[in-house]
């Protein structure tokens, strides 16, 4: 009954203040926004005319490639490949766009295959033509694999990069979201002399330390929800593809990508708890919790850099999820490394909590001048 | 008479910090508060704990609510250990102090049934106990305004009725009327004398001579965390309270600055 009180007291403040709830969803209409018109300028120049190569038995995919590029207003020319050396020079000159490697036996409504795209990643006609075949080929649920090769190795990379940066951008509008309300709450009030009031009750400091977190935690997801939904909503725009919501992702690809991103919050959020506690004022817990943002960010960036890590990454509490993340968006589904993030994710948020306790039980932090 | 506070050789130290040496101009680098301190109040009496700042006072209280724990020793209010039993003594005591704050963005109806929540209080009688001392003390007329906005002396009443929301048996103030002007600090002498009446066990800190002299059945003098003397206002103050604390002081410390 008390940690229920707790709990609602939480939600109570949130939700019957304007100011708060404005500031929780706004980051997801700014990104969906922003994101937009990244996209439109992006994309709103004249129609692109691509020439590609193709090899291989693919009527189907090729036929679906064909309409969606014809959507976008613009124009593809299929060439059938004979001579693949030429095919490359030709696509590394920039007289062709790109080339399409259907595997033998190709069959996509039944035993799969593979398909290979070679693209050139200093050719903007190239990247444009790379993203949407990559966005048909993973968002038709086809069965089969995607094998993408550039004919420059050092060339510039650019939707690509993007894509590493997305879970990035995630996990900093989860921490602002989670900060935002989690220093006030915990901070705030230990520096207003209102948390002490609660701590001369007889509720146990556990059920204060949960009466704090469950609550923000759920109050953090509203916000991080809105940066996804700001994201999901944007990205066929950001990546050129006008196949509505999805993105050419399918609906476990995000169902994964939000249960990674829900494992975050809570952790997040019972950090910044305890590190709230352990400051006496806002001021100081948002200078520790900069450093933290400032930390998470860099590891995030990092793991979009470093293409090649082991699985056992996943097991780094918020870095792990966020690897996961980007081998979502790379077109897998990658289920149990998923799963060990969530799992490291929540395991981590226990510890926390029952640090939180230990520091509101302590007089020397909660009392000490 | 029966004992509803009894403390045993409690005693406190902190570790000073370096600023808190730099400010006092010390090398020592731990601080006695409280030394071996034992007294007890007696049920439906106003007992206060008089001394300078400094001399262990709030110290003193803060571990009979069990906010802070003693380094040694123990005290027993209505028989409750703070030492052992910290949760089932905050259940029978309400403690006010200037550091415990409201938080300004609710109303004082809604913080009273919330306290009452924390204490494990059934809502029907919540409820009930809300009508009454809110009556009691003229609160039902603003108890829909958020506490940021009441007036100092509207929010000390709403803070007086909230620490007692649970009906304790021990109600312990520290330093109640300090810094306030005289009309909110009358609010709070004669909210203690309802409590008084009410038949409330009210344990207070004060630096005040005349607010002893005015509400006090029984006083200890608290010098250097040490209890100097106890007793009956009478028996203590001799017929002039402030002359016997200054000679007394002067027994202990020597000149008086």
């Amino acid at each position: 009954m008390k940690l229920l009180a707790l709990m609602k007291k939480e939600f109570h403040r949130f939700f019957h203040d304007p100011r708060l709830i404005v500031t929780m969803l706004l980051p997801g209409l700014l990104i969906f926004l922003l994101y937009t018109f990244i996209g439109e300028i992006s994309y709103a120049d004249e129609a692109r005319s691509y020439k590609v190569y193709v090899a291989g038995n693919s009527a189907v995919v090729v036929g679906i490639l064909e309409q969606t590029i014809l959507e976008r207003g613009d124009k593809v020319e299929w060439l059938p490949l004979e001579n693949e050396e030429e095919a490359r020079a030709a696509v590394e000159e920039g007289e062709a766009t790109a080339i399409l490697k259907f595997s033998e036996n190709f069959d996509p409504l039944g035993e799969g295959g593979s398909v290979g795209i070679v693209y050139d990643r200093g050719s903007e006609d190239s990247l444009y033509f790379e993203s949407i075949a990559s966005a048909v080929l993973t968002g038709v649920g086809m069965r089969f694999s995607i094998v993408e090769e550039t004919v420059k190795e050092d060339a510039t990379v650019g939707a690509e990069f993007l894509s590493a940066l997305l879970p990035m951008l995630i996990v900093c509008f989860i921490f602002s979201a989670c900060m935002s309300v989690t220093l006030e709450s915990v901070a705030g009030e230990k520096e207003r002399g209102t948390l002490a009031t609660i701590l001369v009750t007889s509720a146990k400091r556990s059920h204060i330390a949960l009466g704090k977190i469950i609550p923000l935690a759920c109050i953090s997801m509203l916000g991080a929800l809105s940066s996804f939904l700001g994201v999901a909503l944007s990205m066929p725009k950001l990546m050129g593809v006008s196949f509505g919501f999805l993105g050419g992702y399918s609906v476990w690809s995000y169902l994964l990508m939000l249960v990674l991103i829900l494992s975050i919050v809570p952790l997040i959020v019972s950090a910044i708890a305890a590190v709230s506690a352990l400051s006496r004022s806002v001021k100081e817990a948002s200078a520790y919790t900069s450093v933290l943002m400032i930390l998470v960010m860099v590891v995030s960036l990092v793991s979009g850099m470093l293409p090649s890590m082991g699985d056992w990454v996943c097991a780094i509490p918020v870095f792990g999820a966020v690897v996961a993340m980007q081998r979502v968006l790379e077109g897998g589904l990658y289920l149990w490394q998923s799963f060990l993030a969530v799992g490291v994710n929540l395991l981590f948020t226990a510890l926390f909590v029952l640090l939180m306790t230990k520091l509101l039980s302590s007089e020397r932090v909660m009392f000490g001048k | 008479m029966e004992e509803i506070v009894r403390a045993e050789g409690l005693k406190k130290t902190f570790t000073l910090s370096k600023k808190q040496q730099r400010i006092e101009k010390t090398g020592e680098t731990r601080r006695v508060a409280v030394d071996g301190l034992s007294f007890s109040a007696y049920r439906g009496e106003i007992y206060g704990l008089l001394g300078p700042n400094g001399a262990g006072k709030t110290t003193t209280l803060r571990m009979l609510s069990t906010l802070i724990k003693p380094d040694a020793g123990d005290a027993f209010l209505a028989g409750h250990s703070v030492v052992k039993e910290p949760e089932r003594v905050r259940d029978i005591v309400g403690f006010l102090t200037s550091d415990l704050k409201l938080e300004g963005f609710f109303t004082p109806d809604y913080l009273f049934g919330f306290f009452g929540a924390m204490h494990g209080m059934e809502k029907q009688v919540v409820a009930e106990r809300k009508r009454e001392l809110f009556a009691r003390f003229g609160i039902d007329k603003f108890a829909e305004v958020p506490v940021k906005d009441l007036s100092t002396g509207m929010l000390q009443k709403v803070s007086l009725v909230i620490s007692i929301v649970h009906d304790p048996e021990v109600v312990i103030f520290d330093e109640p009327t300090n810094g306030l002007d005289v009309l909110t600090a009358k609010v709070v002498t004669d909210f203690l004398c309802e409590l008084k009446g009410m038949g409330k066990s009210i344990l207070l800190s004060t630096h005040i001579f005349s607010l002893v002299e005015k509400l006090c059945d029984r006083v200890g003098i608290i010098i250097d965390g040490k209890l100097a003397a106890e007793g009956t206002l009478e028996e203590v103050a001799n017929g002039d309270l402030e002359k016997s604390f200054f000679a007394l002081y002067h027994e202990r410390k020597g000149e008086i600055v």
